[in-house]
């Protein structure tokens, strides 16, 4: 079935462990640039700027605190390699398997946090590979 | 020893020297011939059954010169060798595949776009992918990787910074990015006139 645009109406059924878009646990995140800093792409963006955490105390010490400004990922330049998820300390990213989201500017590819924040409603499924199917006789070597 | 195999060898039967090794990794046999033998080696892999020619492609290998690599297999994919041969860096050129394999036009055409490499007898090394008028050979390691000279790297900033620090505090540098590619030489300040010196 496909629309009149030629837009199948049904997207394709796919595995709830598949890596489709990346989405950020705001809370989790500390502007700590190891992301940015790590991603292949250059693709992931982070402005921050520091506050300072009166004390809670007597006596105590004020704090410093990064507040992250803005934190964006182009996922036109993305290519879903994940090393941003994985070198993530905080956990403040991880996969969702939502794959919809095509647009018809490469510029409106970039999400910005309010966006990737909502990516997190579906999480990917964890756990082990999915069984391989043997190789095909034909294909396979 | 797989047939295929087998046919190498006894193609270099009188000459050992010009077949330079012969290595099976994780399933896939690789078979590295001088460069001059690069036809007879086809032919021979031809007539004993790898038909199919799947792909031809290179890789840069620095001072070495280049790699050329063809994956040749059977049409049941039965048996399957991957063609190996190295080129001088200066000059690349090696004996067109077409004559064997037809369709290796289409591959030698965007190796020749992608790295330089002449195949002679192939006369329609056109360019393929690449827009009109661009000029370089974008998949040797030398070639200036445009989009790492423009843009600036995301994670020069530090945690708390929205904008690159102007000070002259030691900035980080973008890793896997070649000393020279980057607008400002992150060199320290001292380092040219140290070089002017020498």
């Amino acid at each position: 079935m496909t629309r009149p645009d030629g837009v199948p109406a049904q997207g394709p059924v796919v595995s709830p462990r598949v890596h489709g878009v990346i989405a950020l646990v705001e809370e989790n995140c500390t502007s700590c640039m190891l992301c940015a800093r790590e991603c292949p792409d250059w693709c992931l963006y982070i402005e921050s700027h520091t506050e300072t955490v009166p004390a809670t105390t007597p006596g105590g010490r004020d704090r410093s605190t990064h507040v992250l400004d803005r934190f964006a990922i182009d996922f036109s330049l993305c290519m879903y390699c994940g090393i941003c998820i994985e070198v993530c300390p905080f956990d403040a990213l991880h996969w969702s398997p939502e794959s919809d989201y095509s647009e018809g500017s490469l510029l409106d590819l970039t999400h910005e946090r309010t966006r990737l924040s909502g990516w997190r409603a579906t999480p990917a499924a964890d756990g082990p590979s999915d069984v391989r199917e043997p190789p095909d006789p034909v294909s396979g070597s | 020893m797989s047939a295929l195999v087998r046919a190498v060898r006894e193609v270099f039967a009188d000459d050992v020297d010009d077949l330079l090794d012969v290595a099976t990794d994780f399933g896939s046999t690789t078979i590295h011939v001088d460069s001059g033998r690069w036809t007879d080696s086809l032919e021979a892999l031809a007539a004993a059954g790898a038909t199919y020619f799947d792909f031809l492609t290179a890789y840069d290998e620095l001072e070495n010169g280049f790699c050329v690599i063809a994956h040749l297999s059977t049409p049941d994919a039965s048996d399957h060798v991957l063609l190996r041969t190295l080129l001088a860096r200066d000059l690349p050129a090696i004996a067109t595949a077409t004559s064997v394999y037809r369709g290796a036009a289409w591959h030698e055409r965007e190796t020749h776009e992608m790295f330089g490499i002449d195949f002679i007898g192939n006369d329609h090394l056109e360019p393929l992918l690449l827009p009109d008028g661009f000029s370089g050979t974008p998949l040797r390691k030398d070639f200036v990787l445009a989009s790492r000279v423009v843009k600036d790297w995301p994670g020069a900033k530090e945690p708390g910074e929205s904008q690159e620090p102007t000070t002259s505090r030691r900035r980080n540098l973008p890793p896997g990015v070649p000393q020279g590619w980057l607008r400002e030489e992150s060199t320290p300040p001292n380092a040219g006139s140290r070089h002017d010196k020498a």
